[in-house]
């Protein structure tokens, strides 16, 4: 699970060009969107689905069906460490 | 008095615009599903050419998109006896990706493919392209309507055009915004938009006939809020629409031709935009449901499709709608309407968060134009490894890329979205950085302020990103944030965002920089009531390594001294 969570952070940076951070930076159970935490938006969150489908085969339909998924680095990591068939 | 003499819709439904408006009239659409087609591995519903169409179209050494250009402006020019080859001409196109979904043509051949056009139809003036995302189309009338208000030309040919590609509708796709049933605008079951591909052409004279449809205002508004969602209040639209009735009896409206794309969030703002600017009551014309979105034909062909239904006394029904799903009031209707009224509104919202109205009538009044006098007060010039600033050079200590980069942490803006931007982005956001970095603002210099940009090379480097994306089969996988930078006026759109900046934002391109032809347009869009500030200028980046920006402030009035 550990290795997981750094490797999403890790994937996470570089598919959302977010330079100015290092895996450090991202709290694993912060908020990824709102004005608090990573402070991400809708683009985002569809770079996220590919993300997921690029790297764990994971297919979601919408960005609605992410909400729960996408709240923290560790729900996502809960979610693909399910789902992944990859 | 500015009308339209002569107009041409060609589209799926026909190939001129009464075989395109006896097809919807009869409620007929060739929206329908496809599967596996253009590469595109999932399904869509979408209006497109079928191939014998597209072969009627075709012109020897000619794309499908010129060529559906090329018969569009024509037959619209066969209803007139204008001397396109005279210098009282001009010829604006509105495309948001003209080739790009050819082999081997890149985002750069809209400039190129305008002259080339244009050189075809004997015209020779230069030709100007919009490039403002889905408003293009109503982008592009709005410029007609300055340049012949000015008296620069007396006659205008607009064309809007797309075609739809594995390019676009991938893009889509990836934006999750597609629809793989009929469009349903405005209802309470809409799943997304339908792209359409098409290409129409109003001619615009200075010399309307008291019977012909005048073009009398035209509106461009930054939501300033996001660059792919649309602001939840409909703030740009709002305003947009508020522009251009205001001092208007709305009384006299037939209909608002909405945007009406059927995406949640689109049609959801639309409502709220609407009932803000008092116009409940007014019935709206959602027409995507026959056509699909045809991007940056919409404005055109929309417009067209208003005033012959008007002409008819009619106002078609939404096709699609049935049950009311958006909160703000509106009146629509999936039933045919009549009426005997003779003016109408055409809004359109897109990426980068523009907004465009424009308001048609049959009246004879003149409008008076407002001529603003506006003084110089800032000059930005960045090339590859140079930053010139009101005249005096800026030490750089590197070069291209990492110069900019430099720059923005130079500038301690503390805006970490500038890392998603693309290159050309960047460069338009870092120029204005410098360009506004010592000057005074308020809510309602902000409001008033418009962004113009130009260039050559359109968004390129996005255009490459994007179709590596898609390039394999094997490794398909769309990239949502690099399409949406594939639209140049997303440039645009940063910057209304970081400045909080609600007047027009425009992008326009041209097949050879022009800086005198670039001063007129911008002169032109200045002839309206209000505007207090333009930043304006070049902003082309064919390269990660060369680029060049050169971009100047004007302001109303008081006279800022460097």
């Amino acid at each position: 699970m550990e290795e997981l969570i750094k490797n999403l952070k890790a994937q996470i940076i570089d598919a959302l060009n977010l330079e100015e951070l290092s895996i450090d930076d991202i709290d694993t159970d912060a908020a990824l969107f709102g004005d608090d935490g990573l402070g991400l938006d809708s683009i985002d969150a569809l770079e996220l689905i590919v993300l997921l489908e690029k790297n764990y085969g994971i297919r979601l339909a919408n960005a609605s069906e992410g909400k729960d998924i996408f709240k923290s680095v560790r729900s996502i990591a809960e979610y693909v460490e399910k789902n992944r068939k990859k | 008095m500015i009308g339209v003499v002569a107009t041409n819709i060609t589209s799926p439904l026909g190939m001129s615009s009464a075989e395109n408006y006896q097809a919807v009239k009869r409620g007929m659409s060739k929206l329908r599903r496809y599967e596996g087609y253009m590469g595109v591995p999932e399904p869509f519903f979408a209006s497109l050419f079928t191939t014998e169409q597209i072969g009627g179209m075709a012109v020897e050494g000619f794309t499908r998109f010129e060529s559906m250009v090329l018969h569009s402006v024509r037959d619209a020019l066969s209803y007139t006896s204008l001397d396109v080859g005279s210098e009282r001409v001009v010829f604006i196109l509105a495309s948001t990706k003209g080739n790009v979904g050819e082999d081997g043509c890149e985002g750069d051949e809209l400039g190129v493919l305008s002259q080339k056009i244009a050189d075809e139809l004997g015209i020779n003036t230069m030709p100007i392209v919009v490039c403002n995302a889905c408003i293009s189309g109503l982008s592009a009338q709005v410029l007609a309507l300055r340049l012949l208000e000015s008296e620069q030309y007396d006659y205008a040919i607009v064309c809007g055009a797309d075609c739809q590609s594995r390019f676009i509708v991938s893009g889509f796709q990836s934006l999750k915004a597609l629809s793989d049933v009929q469009c349903r605008p405005f209802d309470d079951e809409r799943l997304g938009l339908n792209l359409g591909e098409a290409a129409s052409t109003i001619i615009f004279s200075r010399f309307a006939g008291s019977h012909d449809w005048k073009l009398k205002r035209g509106a461009v508004r930054n939501d300033a809020f996001h660059i792919s969602g649309p602001h939840p209040k409909g703030e740009g639209c709002y305003r947009a629409l508020s522009s251009v009735l205001d001092g208007y009896d709305i009384n006299q409206l037939a209909s608002i031709g909405v945007h009406g794309t059927a995406t949640m969030y689109n049609d959801q703002m639309e409502s709220k935009a609407i009932e803000r600017a008092g116009l409940s009551q007014v019935p709206l014309s959602a027409l995507k449901g026959y056509f699909g979105h045809t991007m940056g034909a919409a404005g055109v062909l929309e417009s067209v499709i208003m005033m012959m239904s008007l002409d008819d006394e009619l106002i078609l029904p939404s096709r699609g709608f049935s049950e009311i799903g958006v909160s703000g009031k509106v009146t629509i209707s999936g039933e045919v309407i009549t009426t005997d009224k003779k003016a109408f509104v055409k809004i359109l919202s897109g990426f980068g968060g523009c907004n465009g109205a424009i308001l048609f009538d049959k009246k004879d009044e003149e409008s008076v134009p407002a001529v603003c006098e506006m003084k110089e007060a800032g000059h930005v010039v960045i090339s590859r490894d140079r930053v010139e600033v009101n005249g005096k050079d800026l030490a750089v200590e590197s070069s291209g890329k990492a110069m900019l980069t430099d720059l923005y942490k130079s500038l301690e803006c503390n805006y970490p979205k500038y890392y998603k931007m693309d290159m050309l982005s960047r460069l338009a956001f870092i120029s204005c950085e410098m360009l506004l970095e010592k000057m005074p603002s308020n809510d309602s210099i902000n409001a008033n302020t418009a962004v113009i940009l130009f260039n050559h090379s359109s968004a390129i480097l996005s255009d490459r990103a994007y179709k590596k994306t898609i390039s394999d089969a094997e490794n398909y996988y769309p990239s949502p944030s690099v399409f949406v930078y594939t639209l140049p006026n997303i440039s645009t759109g940063e910057i209304c965002i970081r400045h909080h900046l609600n007047g027009e934002s425009s992008f326009f391109i041209l097949p050879s920089r022009d800086d005198e032809k670039l001063k007129s347009v911008v002169d032109a869009l200045c002839r309206e009531r209000g505007v207090q500030r333009v930043i304006y200028g070049w902003i082309d980046c064919p390269d990660e390594e060369s680029f060049e920006a050169d971009v100047r402030l004007l302001e109303k009035g008081t006279i800022t001294t460097f």
